[in-house]
């Protein structure tokens, strides 16, 4: 899976951090122009690319492209 | 690979497809449940196939509203506070063939909004409604909501809450309502499929999430800041139907039911009903 | 769409000629809440609006009715409301809306005896200020019209229709129990001598269309668009830019202010509309509108059988009020004799203010439930004319 988080959107509130099945994400010392700490994806071989973390996110800040092959009929169906 | 990315080139492909770029990052507070919610509408905006030209966002006043207007790249009518059910009944009597998705809040709609709520599922209006339960009056800093838990101090309750809360599905299920729900912030899938249940089913459809409020509820009930402790202090005081059917009423005090309450496909609303009485009585 | 329109020589009451004058008009969309004395206006459009394939709702509340005509109207349909008093008060917040949004509608007053719930089924006029000055906030420029007579209740419904799409805003059609409830002979001529104005539709693409006009205050026949019109309108209640994105930028609040007031009040020589009478000789001068505007100008009548040199003067448009009208009057009389059916003086307030001092303002003022007898107000004219 191929993370990146939207720096400007990120609000710092911990949902990918608290909620990701595989404990991905940290808490990186990055800091946006507004101040929030950013997350990192630190783990990211862990991932399973069960999307959550994009889900979870309320400020749109994830963008998740899932590499691996079995997960394609999946994302045609959910964008 | 992993990047964090700049963001003039970076963009979400449902804020791409629905939102306006320049209204984003949304007001919401780090952590607002409500962001979550309308992540789930869009979901369910775009399984459905629903456009900007076909579908309107309605509003009223408070965290629910504001966070919300003018953020759908289509039309956005943000009503005043309690009124959003009276201008999506004038919007969707003149316009039925649009789809309205009306967003809402514990104040604007259980408290001044009472009454238009009331009718709006006593005629059973075909607009989804999305009620954001925050248990707190949260744009104007704090206050007792008509959802506050027995006990809470607010700013307006600082010696603690001595009012029961308002169950408003119960409500709108009494009234009418054809399809009625409640969720918690973080059911995510189940948001966005109630939305489009409530989208494809003709009749009032009123879907409360029950969701944190980090900044007042938080800190004025909870007495924390961590949107993730709010969240699991909500997940503690809900059941879901399926499990209070194992619970004696003994148990199930305090406790808030989540679930499907009522999905009813053949109690036609006032929008059908006008359709047919204009067949009848129309000369010209 | 039909026009609706069925001409004829009709004995109604005033409520009902609203009824036809607002379905002339091309009105579609009614919602109301039943209040004595403006009933028969709700219950008519019950009857004709279906027949016409028009929405008629009465409406849980007198709130609920002004949000929906607002929203009605956002829609694209021309929307009507009508009420009285106590009703006007609950609607000055919807109101408010509609002023910021440049929503055009009409809404009806049908006063009564108050304050309060006062006498429901009799006439006063004490709504003067609060249609123009009682939506919270100020900052606008608000227009209303006044009937005397069932005849003009049709004419000026029109009227208002047709003054809302042109300035974009709701306007009052300001009228009472006694011309509500009177019935007398209306007259609808044919469909093709009536003027109807259409609502404003952009003929521009949507990123070169401004919503809300705030570069150009004065702007008038702006256009409207409706929701699914692919304009992406925004419609909230908050001051907000000329996309309608909700703004606390001291500039946008002062544009938006100055717009909603200017393009009102820099086109007074369209929105001046007053009835004369008399006045070429006249050394004093009776003025009065709505219910009471009859017996005044039988009273005045009756004084030059007298031999005295009394005038007429009734504003029908009375906001914005003819200022300069009621200053040519002022500077040609010696004295003028204001009636009006309330106690507190509001017609008389604004005639003084408009007078600049130039003749004496007197007052006739009554708490309502009647109007006034011509034999009351000619008394009171051979009283002061000593």
């Amino acid at each position: 899976m191929a993370i990146t988080i939207i720096k400007d959107f990120c609000k710092g509130c911990g949902f990918c951090i608290s909620y990701c099945p595989k404990k991905v994400y940290d808490l990186s010392n990055e800091m946006n122009k507004k101040g929030y700490r950013l997350p990192r994806p630190a783990r990211i071989e862990d991932c399973t690319e069960c999307g959550l973390c994009d889900m979870y996110c309320p400020d749109f800040a994830i963008l998740l492209e899932k590499t691996k092959k079995k997960e394609k009929s999946k994302e045609k169906e959910g964008r | 690979m992993s990047t964090v990315g700049d963001t003039l080139n970076l963009i979400h492909p449902l804020v791409a497809k629905y939102l306006r770029r320049e209204r984003m990052p949304h007001m919401a507070c780090p952590g607002c449940g409500i962001g979550q919610v309308v992540h789930a509408t869009l979901m369910a905006v775009d399984e459905l196939g629903l456009t900007p030209k076909d579908t309107v966002w309605v509003q009223g006043v408070g965290c629910s509203s504001r966070i919300t207007y003018s953020t759908w790249v289509g039309d956005n009518v943000d009503a005043h506070h309690g009124r959003m059910f009276a201008v999506a009944t004038g919007l969707k009597m003149s316009r039925p063939d649009m789809n309205f998705i009306c967003f809402t809040g514990d104040g604007d709609c259980g408290a001044i909004g009472g009454n238009h709520f009331i009718h709006a599922c006593r005629r059973n209006l075909d607009v989804t409604a999305i009620l954001f339960n925050n248990g707190i009056y949260g744009m104007t800093g704090g206050q007792v909501a008509p959802t506050s838990p027995l006990g809470a101090v607010t700013t307006t309750t600082p010696y603690g809450n001595i009012e029961d809360p308002f169950d408003m599905c119960k409500m709108a299920v009494a009234a009418g309502a054809s399809y009625v729900a409640r969720w918690r912030s973080t059911d995510f899938r189940q948001i966005a499929n109630s939305v489009k249940k409530g989208v494809q089913t003709k009749g009032l459809a009123f879907i409360e999430v029950l969701l944190q409020c980090p900044t007042n509820f938080g800190r004025y009930v909870l007495k924390t800041s961590n949107p993730q402790e709010v969240v699991k202090w909500i997940k503690e005081q809900t059941i879901s139907l399926k499990d209070a059917e194992k619970l004696s009423p003994e148990e199930m005090k305090g406790k808030i039911l989540y679930g499907e309450f009522i999905h009813q496909t053949d109690r036609t609303g006032i929008v059908e009903r006008y359709q047919q009485f204009l067949k009848q009585h129309q000369k010209e | 769409m039909s026009s609706g329109v069925k001409p004829g020589r009709y004995f109604v009451q005033g409520d009902e000629a609203i009824a036809e004058g607002a379905i002339a008009a091309g009105c579609r969309f009614f919602a109301g809440y039943p209040i004595t004395p403006s009933s028969e206006t709700s219950e008519t459009m019950a009857r004709r609006l279906p027949e016409v394939g028009g929405v008629c709702l009465q409406m849980e509340d007198e709130l609920a009715s002004i949000h929906c005509i607002g929203a009605a109207s956002v829609a694209g349909m021309k929307a009507l409301t009508v009420s009285s008093g106590p009703g006007i008060s609950l609607k000055l917040e919807g109101l408010g809306w509609g002023i910021k949004n440049e929503i055009p509608y009409v809404v009806v007053d049908v006063q009564r005896a108050g304050p309060s719930n006062g006498v429901a089924t009799r006439v006063a006029q004490g709504d003067l200020y609060t249609v123009r000055y009682g939506s919270a906030g100020g900052n606008c420029a608000l227009i209303a019209l006044s009937p005397k007579s069932t005849q003009e209740a049709f004419d000026l419904t029109i009227e208002c229709f047709n003054l809302a799409e042109i300035f974009r805003c709701p306007v009052f059609l300001l009228t009472d129990e006694t011309v509500g409830h009177t019935r007398e002979l209306l007259v609808i001529p044919e469909e093709s001598e009536l003027k109807i104005v259409k609502r404003f539709k952009p003929t521009v693409p949507p990123e070169k269309f401004s919503m809300y006009p705030l570069e150009t205050p004065e702007a008038i026949n702006y256009p409207f668009p409706s929701i699914g019109e692919g304009y992406g309108i925004c419609v909230s209640p908050y001051t907000h830019n000329s996309k309608g994105y909700a703004s606390t930028a001291q500039d946008v609040q002062e544009k938006m202010a100055k717009r909603l007031v200017y393009k009102v009040t820099a086109h007074l020589d369209m929105l001046t509309r007053v009835e004369s009478q008399m006045m070429a000789d006249a050394e004093f001068a009776v003025v009065a509108y709505g219910g009471d505007a009859r017996p005044a100008l039988a009273a005045v009548e009756m004084a030059r059988a007298q031999g005295l040199k009394v005038g007429f003067f009734r504003p029908i448009i009375v906001w914005p009020f003819p200022d300069g009208e009621v200053l040519k009057v002022a500077e040609k009389v010696k004295k003028i004799l204001v009636c009006e059916l309330n106690i507190d003086g509001q017609l008389v307030r604004e005639v003084e203010r408009a007078s600049k001092g130039k003749a004496e303002v007197y007052h006739f003022g009554s708490g309502g439930v009647e109007p006034h007898l011509p034999s009351q107000i000619f008394n009171e004219l051979r009283r002061l004319f000593k």
